[in-house]
């Protein structure tokens, strides 16, 4: 059987049952923030939450995932709000951003066990591989987020989606009102 | 610009800024080019009904929204935010309100910096002097978009900066007419015009005027600091989709009815498909179809797993024609190379044979292993292929080349096909190749319906296209006093750059095109090599090679083994002359300023104790393209594996657009040398890497880097990138610091995995 819970939602995937996870998310769901890196678990490009574990979705299959519940990227914050999302942003961590959702999703379940990593414990948590070089930046912007969510600190570096020409124009004074905007 | 020879440039005469504005109708309104782009290169951006395109960079729409149209390839180097803050800040606009559009394939964007880097010794040998000027010509007129070599924001910078400044002078012009005042006496801040008073007005009310108005002869250039946006860590514009998971690269690409396929290319080499088992794929879920061609066969699926799970059981043989390649094999065809007679004596200054006659020569051999990309995105393009034409969503360092060679494989013209160029992840050179968008192409057009490519990881590994493997000659002979009195550096290596220009823009097969570059030497396969030290006599001697692989772009190319060998050599001869590494570099370095400044703010900065025994402290420094940089590392030998604990650059590359994305280029360049140092490459063995894992393969984790520190020199000189220098010092310093750590000289790469 192949049925269990994607971002809160009940999912009955008609596929192979020996069908990685990652590949149901991607090409069935269309959960695209879940990326492919490698197929053997390596690089956690693909990793995402289930039950509360970080887990290299390329490395279970959805028979395997019947009955749990599977978070990805798309769910972790509706508005980019996440300490981490927003951490990120401020340290300005991505760069080419392909290796960013697994990196995330890996780094949220560490802060919600402990909102005050070491940098050890960062390390053995964020075992994903970036071939851009974050890394510098990496331990420094987890340990915000964990400020962060503590309530040590507020920042607010990326804005949420889905912001109305009027409302950014009551931010900006540089944009005027829109004229009718083709329907999308 | 080359400079041209008298008689060709006739043609230019008379050309200036006015006479090549370009009316254009409907919503393109009025257009404009400078420079000296001939009358026919029209802007051919699409406008939407509230927009009004300024130029060839920038669209200013009804509501102040500013787009500016950036030709270049985000692969994580910045370009997308770097150009736009260029525009954004000689326009006057507020950051909050600029967007970034890709630049359709057109010659105004042709980057013949570039081009002149990569063919210029080609065009020299058959044009004579004309050849810089022809190779203009010829970047301009084929609309040779590329992105690579750090090249973006040199080639870019001043025609970005003239495409805020003409339409600030334009909307200043439409604002003074409706004010009626001197439009001299305006100005633009934060996307709003003053009349140098008190009356404000918001550039979205006269985009659509400003374009009515003429362009001064000369354009006035922004003065003074006061509210300046470049050279402020301005966010990157690519942030907000990239941490949400919402940024579509080409494998996110969805559309109706799209299907999914994956391929195989048999191995290493001139392979032809020979067989494969046809039924076996019809036991997977969703298969749909095997589809052959010569070189290689793909699978097409509901999804891709289950494509790729088809290939499997297919299990596709191929027919290698030629030797199969191993490592024993690139080792013995550089190592042949030598007493090859392709070899060529490339830089030669003052007379290197009476100071080495009779006279004691310190000589070392180095060497480096062909280097991965492993980009964490494989090779992937989404195609959809209908009666009218083509679609291709694909990234692509080569727009230009990759959407004439997918109109060919297709038997389109070129305007049939449209490229959609997506943003790379990661790249680092790989998508200089575009096989995988012409791959997708030809299967959405035998599907008859769009499809999407995604090379596996394994594929990703054997189809790389790596950078070249080297050897090193080095001798030098040092004087009483320490100083060097003569320098030989003889190199045996493949020419990367070469071969890839015989794939993508000669339609080369890899194995042809790496035959092909085998008989020429080219100063393109030694950059990096030549001395940034003042040494009286020297030489370099270029021995070109085909060792059986097809390779490719890089960051730093050629630099990536060069700055390894001269940088290790260097420190050799410290050791010998009894000098510290960095007073003996610094002693030699008294016409070149921006490079010592680099060296010792990077020793004092990291601590420098002159590399005595046991320090585990190395230093390296290098240069190109207008770059600069130094590096300090600590290393040291952790059981087998090696543990670098520290890295400390020092860079100058001018007067940064952005600081904070300038380091991040930094960080990029030393990560990705340091995973070049310690691995990112594989032994060969019968036609194939001897593994394709990407977990085995030395790639550098979060606990695997310590404290990195990157410093900016500051610097007025024009901003250039910095990738292509910073990752060719990594791996130098690590084999200097671990000689102070073991007393032995590690000469060949990778130096050995992580601890």
């Amino acid at each position: 059987m192949t049925k269990f819970t994607v971002n809160d939602r009940p999912v009955h995937y008609r596929m192979d049952p020996d069908t990685p996870l990652l590949w149901a998310l991607r090409d069935a769901s269309n959960l695209t923030g879940t990326k492919y890196g490698c197929g053997t678990g390596d690089c956690g490009a693909c990793t995402v939450d289930i039950d509360g574990e970080a887990v290299r979705s390329c490395q279970v299959t959805i028979g395997k995932t019947e009955g749990r519940f599977v978070t990805t990227i798309e769910a972790l914050s509706p508005d980019r709000g996440h300490p981490l999302q927003q951490a990120f942003a401020a340290e300005n961590v991505s760069q080419c951003g392909y290796c960013i959702p697994g990196v995330i999703m890996a780094a949220s379940v560490l802060l919600r066990r402990t909102s005050d990593p070491s940098d050890e414990q960062i390390d053995a948590a964020i075992t994903n591989i970036c071939r851009c070089g974050i890394y510098p930046r990496l331990r420094g912007a987890i340990q915000r987020a964990g400020r962060i969510m503590r309530g040590e600190e507020q920042i607010a570096a990326a804005p949420p989606p889905g912001i109305t020409p009027e409302e950014a124009a009551r931010t900006v004074p540089a944009l005027g009102h829109p004229g009718a905007q083709p329907k999308r | 610009m080359g400079r041209a020879p008298r008689q060709l440039a006739t043609g230019r005469k008379g050309i200036d800024r006015r006479s090549l504005l370009v009316g254009g109708g409907g919503a393109a309104g009025l257009l404009i080019a400078w420079g000296l782009w001939p009358r026919n290169y029209r802007p051919n951006l699409k406008a939407g009904p509230d927009e009004t395109v300024f130029n060839a960079f920038l669209k200013i729409d009804r509501s102040g929204q500013v787009i500016v149209v950036v030709p270049q390839t985000e692969m994580g180097q910045g370009v997308t935010t770097l150009l736009p803050q260029i525009v954004a800040d000689e326009l006057g606009a507020d950051w909050r309100t600029v967007a970034v559009q890709s630049a359709p394939v057109s010659p105004l964007y042709a980057n013949t910096l570039l081009a002149k880097e990569w063919l210029e010794s080609d065009w020299t040998r058959l044009f004579g002097a004309a050849g810089d000027w022809a190779l203009d010509q010829y970047a301009t007129r084929s609309a040779l978009m590329l992105t690579g070599g750090g090249t973006s924001v040199a080639m870019f910078h001043d025609a970005c900066r003239d495409a805020g400044a003409a339409a600030r002078v334009l909307l200043c012009k439409a604002a003074a007419a409706r004010w009626d005042v001197p439009w001299e006496s305006c100005d633009i801040q934060d996307g709003l015009i003053t009349d140098g008073a008190d009356r404000r007005m918001k550039i979205g009310e006269v985009a659509s005027d400003g374009v009515n108005f003429d362009l001064p002869t000369i354009f006035p250039y922004r003065q003074g600091q006061d509210g300046r946006l470049s050279g402020q860590d301005l966010p990157r514009l690519d942030t907000p989709s990239k941490i949400d998971g919402s940024h579509n690269f080409a494998a996110d690409i969805r559309l109706p009815g799209m299907v999914f396929a994956s391929i195989r290319q048999g191995p290493i080499g001139d392979a032809i498909l020979a067989g494969l088992d046809e039924r076996a794929p019809a036991s997977v879920t969703g298969f749909l179809k095997l589809i052959k061609r010569d070189r290689w066969v793909a699978a097409v699926a509901s999804n891709w797993w289950a494509a790729n799970r088809a290939l499997d059981l297919a299990d596709p043989v191929f027919t290698l024609r030629g030797r199969p390649v191993d490592s024993e094999g690139i080792d013995g065809a550089l190592e042949a190379a030598f007493s090859g007679g392709a070899g060529k004596r490339l830089y030669a200054q003052g007379d290197l044979l009476p100071v080495f006659e009779k006279a004691t020569i310190l000589a070392s051999e180095y060497q480096v292993d062909a280097g991965l990309h492993l980009a964490l995105e494989p090779p992937c393009a989404t195609a959809r292929v209908t009666g009218e034409g083509a679609e291709v969503w694909m990234a692509t360092q080569a727009p230009g080349l990759a959407r004439d060679a997918i109109a060919d494989a297709l038997g389109l013209s070129a305007d049939a096909v449209t490229l959609y160029p997506l943003h790379a992840g990661g790249s680092f050179g790989r998508a200089m190749d575009w096989d995988a968008g012409v791959q997708a192409a030809l299967l959405s057009q035998e599907m008859g319906r769009p499809v999407q490519l995604l090379w596996s990881r394994a594929e990703d590994v054997i189809q790389d296209r790596p950078s070249a493997p080297a050897k090193a000659r080095m001798a030098a002979k040092l004087g009483r006093n320490g100083a060097i009195e003569g320098w030989l550096a003889k190199v045996a290596a493949p020419c990367a750059m070469t071969q890839t220009w015989g794939r993508i823009a000669d339609r080369k097969s890899p194995a042809q095109a790496a035959a092909d570059a085998a008989g020429t030497s080219t100063r393109l396969a030694v950059a990096g090599v030549a001395l940034p030290y003042a040494v009286p006599n020297w030489a370099i001697d270029h021995y070109p090679a085909d060792v059986g692989l097809a390779l490719g772009f890089a960051p730093g190319n050629a630099r990536l083994h060069g700055a390894f060998f001269t940088e290790c050599f260097i420190d050799e001869l410290a050791y010998l002359a009894k000098v510290e590494a960095l007073s003996f570099r610094i002693q030699m370095l008294g016409g070149n300023p921006r490079l010592a400044r680099c060296l010792s703010t990077a020793a004092a900065m990291g601590g420098w104790q002159g590399g005595i025994e046991g320090s585990g402290q190395g230093i390296a420094a290098h240069m190109g393209g207008g770059a600069y940089g130094a590096v300090m590392v600590e290393a040291e030998m952790a059981g087998e594996g090696i543990n670098v604990t520290r890295i400390v650059a020092a860079i100058d590359a001018g007067d940064a657009v952005n600081p904070d994305i300038l380091r991040q280029q930094v960080e990029r360049g030393l990560i990705y040398g340091l995973a070049y140092a310690t691995g990112a490459s594989v032994p060969y063995a019968k036609g194939l890497p001897a593994r394709a894992i990407m977990g085995r393969m030395g790639l550098p984790r979060l606990a695997d880097v310590g404290e990195v520190t990157v410093e900016l020199i500051r610097s007025t000189a024009a901003p250039v990138g910095v990738v292509d220098v910073a990752a060719p010092l990594v791996a130098p310093a690590i084999a200097n610091a671990l000689f102070t750590w073991t007393g032995q000289r590690l000469r060949s790469l990778p130096l050995g995995s992580m601890a």
